[in-house]
């Protein structure tokens, strides 16, 4: 009996310590979840840094006014890494240790969010990424998701885009890319190979250039039949091209790119009118939308933060932030636990399956239904975002 | 057969723009004896000369006149601060030395002008027809300003005084220097006229590629340097030849679909000439007496 009575009195003690315990947790709990990003916020390429901070920012703020998940509330993060693969293990670091980040946005820019991923991948930690559009950014990591579409997703989007598109879908296509370059070379491969399944490619007139070249009047002769011309470059070269062009290709011709093309407005000033043509170019978001979500994105963005920095990688980034936000919903719902001290490898775990579960659909303002394949990389619709419209 | 017309003359007038480039190497080296490197820099110094005075006073004939102001005095400076002072040396330091103003100009432009690219766009010219052709403005400006200046330049050497001082000063520096002429003044008024048609030269590329950055000066140097080994360097008729021939062949393959090969077709074309005239096409073989 002695003994009994022991143990009943220990029981009651490891009871009452218990109570203590839980009651102690219960205390100090931590109730925000922390989300990160790395991202230049100087230099040259800041001020895509910038959209993203204030887009990502944007949409932690109406969430925490609508009075979070679950009683939880959320915050943001953002270390400058200057567009500089060197910064970026430090920024990482910080983030994890210091900001005691559990979800991560990776890294706006590609490069160095290969590095990112990389330390995020030993950790299993959770990037969904606004911007970062290279392949190797999501190849072999099952903890990296896109916003944006992939460098080759483009290729294929454009293809089927062209095809689908009433406007379009009869036009004498051309092509004028760079062979020299991963972005332009693997876009067109993935253009061609899909181009190949929906129409007769021996019809499409195809010229290239290298890096040093600026002097474009042979392709530009041989593309003067064409009256869809696809560029998937970036907009410098894409500009000169397209001064080059005038009065040899049609006026009433298109010129389409792909996000190479956004800043061409702004390198080309006044000269944009010199240019007959239509331009176009393959997005996710029109900063000139009105109506939607997209429209009441530019209302709140712009009245926030001005329209200097508008543009797809702050919507990207106000749309990462609700993708997480709605897959933690969902997770909650589903009899998930997860608070501010859940372990990022944790979030990531829960995140996954629920993005992962085959009818998780987000619809934002980059996209209706956005949905996100396997490997990471987004599945939803292009949009057309016009430059500018034919003279 | 309209475009393969069409193509040849753009091809021309590409090669003209070499051809004004590619003059400025071979009078140097003919008359100098030395490798100007930063000959094709100087074409970037009157093309940002150009875009500064264009975005102020807008008037494209006096800007591109100021560029060649600009380019001459450029030209005379580098030459008297950086090569002059080397007229005894071996020719590989003066080499060495002209990368190094090629990379001191590049690096200035970039620290003054940064790395993006200014878009400049100094005239506003159409297409004409011509026989059933559809043929660019400008590629006709520059193909026309381009033979004008060659013709001209001919007549300035073989007619005048300077000219044929010039000449002289190639031939022979010593026998000329004992004959009364200023060695120096001449190897200055090379480079100013070196320097003038880059000048020209970067004009008329911002006309055909309205883009304007610190590296635009070096390939179209490397380019007119081969224009003028391959037309023998050194020999004034030579360095038309060569850069027409560069510029044609230039755009034939562009608009094949060897487009990607290009350079490498232009400097095997350099290999293959020098293997059969090491002289290049028009150059002059110089008897060694002994």
């Amino acid at each position: 009996m002695k003994k009994s009575i022991f143990t009943k009195i220990l029981c009651v003690m490891v009871a009452i310590a218990s109570t203590f315990l839980f009651a102690g947790c219960g205390k100090e709990k931590d109730m925000t979840i922390k989300l990160g990003v790395s991202g230049p916020l100087t230099g040259d390429a800041a001020i895509y840094g910038q959209a993203v901070k204030n887009g990502a920012q944007l949409a932690i703020d109406e969430i925490n006014a609508a009075g979070g998940l679950d009683g939880m509330k959320f915050s943001f993060d953002m270390l400058d890494d200057m567009h500089n693969t060197t910064k970026v293990e430090n920024n990482y670091l910080e983030l994890v240790d210091t900001k005691k980040v559990q979800i991560s946005l990776g890294c706006v820019t590609s490069a160095p969010c290969l590095i990112f991923k990389n330390l995020a991948k030993e950790d299993n930690m959770f990037i969904m990424t606004p911007s970062a559009t290279n392949d190797d950014v999501y190849k072999d990591a099952s903890n990296v998701y896109q916003m944006c579409f992939s460098d080759n997703g483009q290729g294929t989007a454009a293809a089927d885009f062209i095809k689908t598109k009433e406007e379009y879908k009869n036009c004498k296509v051309g092509v004028f890319y760079k062979t020299d370059d991963v972005y332009s070379k693997g876009i067109y491969e993935q253009f061609k190979a899909r181009y190949e399944t929906l129409a007769d490619w021996n019809s499409v007139v195809v010229t290239s250039f290298t890096e040093d070249d600026t002097n474009f009047q042979a392709s530009i002769n041989s593309l003067k039949n064409c009256d869809f011309i696809f560029m998937p470059i970036y907009y410098q070269k894409a500009s000169i091209f397209m001064q080059q062009a005038q009065g040899t290709i049609a006026d009433d011709a298109v010129f389409f790119g792909c996000d190479g093309f956004d800043g061409i407005a702004g390198h080309l000033g006044d000269d944009l009118n010199n240019i007959a043509q239509k331009i176009a170019f393959l997005s996710h978001f029109d900063s000139n939308a009105t109506t939607g979500k997209p429209g009441d994105f530019v209302t709140k963005y712009t009245e926030t933060y001005g329209a200097d920095t508008l543009n797809q990688f702050g919507a990207s980034a106000y749309d990462c932030v609700y993708a997480i936000f709605e897959a933690l919903k969902v997770a909650k719902e589903n009899g998930k636990n997860f608070d501010g001290s859940t372990k990022p490898s944790a979030m990531c775990t829960i995140l996954t399956e629920v993005l992962q579960n085959g009818t998780f659909t987000f619809t934002g303002v980059t996209g209706e239904n956005i949905k996100w394949n396997a490997n990471g990389t987004v599945d939803k619709l292009p949009l057309e975002y016009e430059v500018k419209p034919a003279n | 057969m309209l475009g393969f017309i069409t193509t040849f003359i753009d091809g021309l007038s590409l090669g003209g723009v070499y051809a004004l480039i590619a003059l400025g190497y071979t009078m140097v080296y003919g008359i100098a004896k030395m490798l100007n490197f930063a000959h094709g820099d100087i074409i970037m110094v009157g093309c940002y000369t150009i875009a500064v005075f264009f975005a102020s006073i807008g008037l494209p004939l006096v800007t591109i006149l100021i560029a060649i102001i600009v380019c001459v005095i450029f030209g005379i400076c580098v030459e008297r601060l950086a090569y002059r002072p080397l007229r005894g040396a071996s020719p590989l330091a003066v080499l060495i030395t002209a990368i190094g103003v090629s990379y001191l100009l590049q690096s200035l432009a970039q620290i003054i002008f940064g790395v993006t690219p200014r878009n400049v766009v100094l005239f506003k010219l159409g297409t004409v027809n011509v026989l059933g052709l559809k043929l660019k403005v400008d590629t006709l400006i520059t193909l026309f300003v381009a033979a004008a200046i060659m013709i001209g330049l001919t007549l300035f050497v073989n007619k005048t005084k300077t000219g044929r001082a010039m000449l002289a000063v190639s031939e022979d520096r010593g026998a000329a220097q004992l004959m009364g002429i200023s060695v120096n003044a001449i190897i200055a008024i090379t480079f100013a006229i070196g320097s003038a048609l880059a000048a020209v030269a970067g004009s008329f590329t911002i006309m055909t590629t309205f883009e304007v950055k610190n590296t635009m000066g070096a390939l179209p140097g490397i380019k007119a340097f081969t224009a003028a080994v391959i037309g023998g360097i050194g020999s004034i008729p030579g360095a038309m030849l060569g850069g027409l021939l560069l510029g044609v062949i230039e755009m034939f393959c562009n608009s094949s679909d060897l487009a990607s090969y290009t350079i490498a077709i232009e400097f095997s074309l350099l290999i293959l000439i020098l293997l059969v005239k090491p002289t290049g096409l028009l150059g002059k073989k110089r008897r060694e007496k002994v």
